[in-house]
């Protein structure tokens, strides 16, 4: 029982992180290459890792998606560990819209345009910060969604994740007030209620005593005395 | 439309949150009147004057600041949402 209670909590743990992973914005120290537009089947359950930026988009079974291919510094943890290693990575360029994840991205456009002014060579390379969000997977073709590029004047550049911060004290703030909230409840609406349901129990066993005595007693009348 | 749906549900999950916060902040001005009481009067828990002056407190509370300051539940993650439009899109 521990060992299963245990392992399902492994196991929401997990998702609930793989979540956070998706949906926070992450930076990564990139040159960009290329930028490209590519038409892109949507009908099969992927569709989930690509955007839904309006109504009709939701819809439609291909369209048109703009892409930004880049060189990309990697590193471990999320971005906190710099590496000396270069890499590849494609990011699409999509319109969140007013839907999930709650970016509120509706400059695609003018990204791309951004993205396309800091295309550089690796001669004379020019490095940005691209902020995003999303997971690149080679099979299942999925891309991180790009959210802000910012140009940098170097490689070595120390990137602070205010969001992130504020949103892991904010979730933490949350959590405490909500545990607060619980406990008033607990103690002003639900004990209350179990005193006044114990009282009524106490009651109720007292009287069944009390005529269990008293048919005891009437039952006893026709035994006659008790044998010793 | 995705606009309505979000103000829907935004609507929708900030009054759920107004209503617990209420009732939570209220629940907790009624239990110090309580004890700013039984300080008072020790032993006291049942008189008429407790209700009186439970009640009192509580009316006093219904047109005070905090209750009004509750509202900011709303205010505050509009503020946050059009706050975040600007920066993604401006920069």
């Amino acid at each position: 029982m521990r060992k299963l209670r245990i392992t399902l909590l492994a196991v929401l743990a997990v998702i609930l992180g793989a979540f956070l992973q998706y949906t926070l914005p992450q930076h990564d120290v990139v040159r960009i290459v290329n930028t490209y537009q590519e038409r892109q089947d949507l009908n099969d359950w992927t569709r989930i890792f690509w955007a839904t930026p309006d109504n009709q988009a939701a819809e439609l079974i291909n369209r048109d998606v703009q892409f930004i291919q880049t060189v990309k510094k990697k590193s471990w943890l999320f971005g906190f560990i710099r590496r000396d290693a270069e890499g590849v990575m494609v990011y699409r360029n999509e319109d969140t819209g007013w839907s999930w994840p709650p970016y509120l991205k509706f400059d695609t456009a003018s990204l791309q345009t951004e993205a396309d002014d800091l295309r550089s060579t690796p001669e004379a390379p020019k490095w940005a910060v691209m902020t995003h969000y999303g997971w690149r997977n080679e099979l299942l073709s999925t891309f991180p969604n790009a959210v802000a590029i910012r140009p940098i004047a170097g490689p070595d550049v120390t990137i602070i994740p205010w969001f992130n911060i504020f949103f892991f004290v904010f979730v933490i703030v949350a959590w405490l007030f909500l545990r607060a909230m619980w406990r008033q409840f607990r103690q002003r609406s639900i004990d209350p209620l179990l005193e006044k349901g114990e009282d009524a129990f106490d009651q109720v066993e007292n009287s069944a005593e009390r005529a269990r005595g008293r048919i005891g007693r009437w039952l006893d009348s026709w035994r006659g005395p008790k044998k010793k | 439309m995705g606009l309505i749906r979000l103000v829907a549900f935004g609507f929708l999950v900030l009054s759920v949150m107004y209503l617990a916060i209420s009732w939570y902040s209220r629940s907790v001005r009624r239990e110090k009147l309580e004890e700013s009481w039984l300080q008072d009067h020790p032993g006291d828990t049942e008189s008429e004057a407790r209700a009186a002056y439970i009640r009192d407190g509580m009316i006093k509370y219904e047109s005070g600041l905090r209750k009004k300051l509750i509202l900011l539940v709303y205010v505050i993650p509009i503020v946050a949402a059009l706050a975040l439009l600007f920066i993604i899109n401006a920069y």
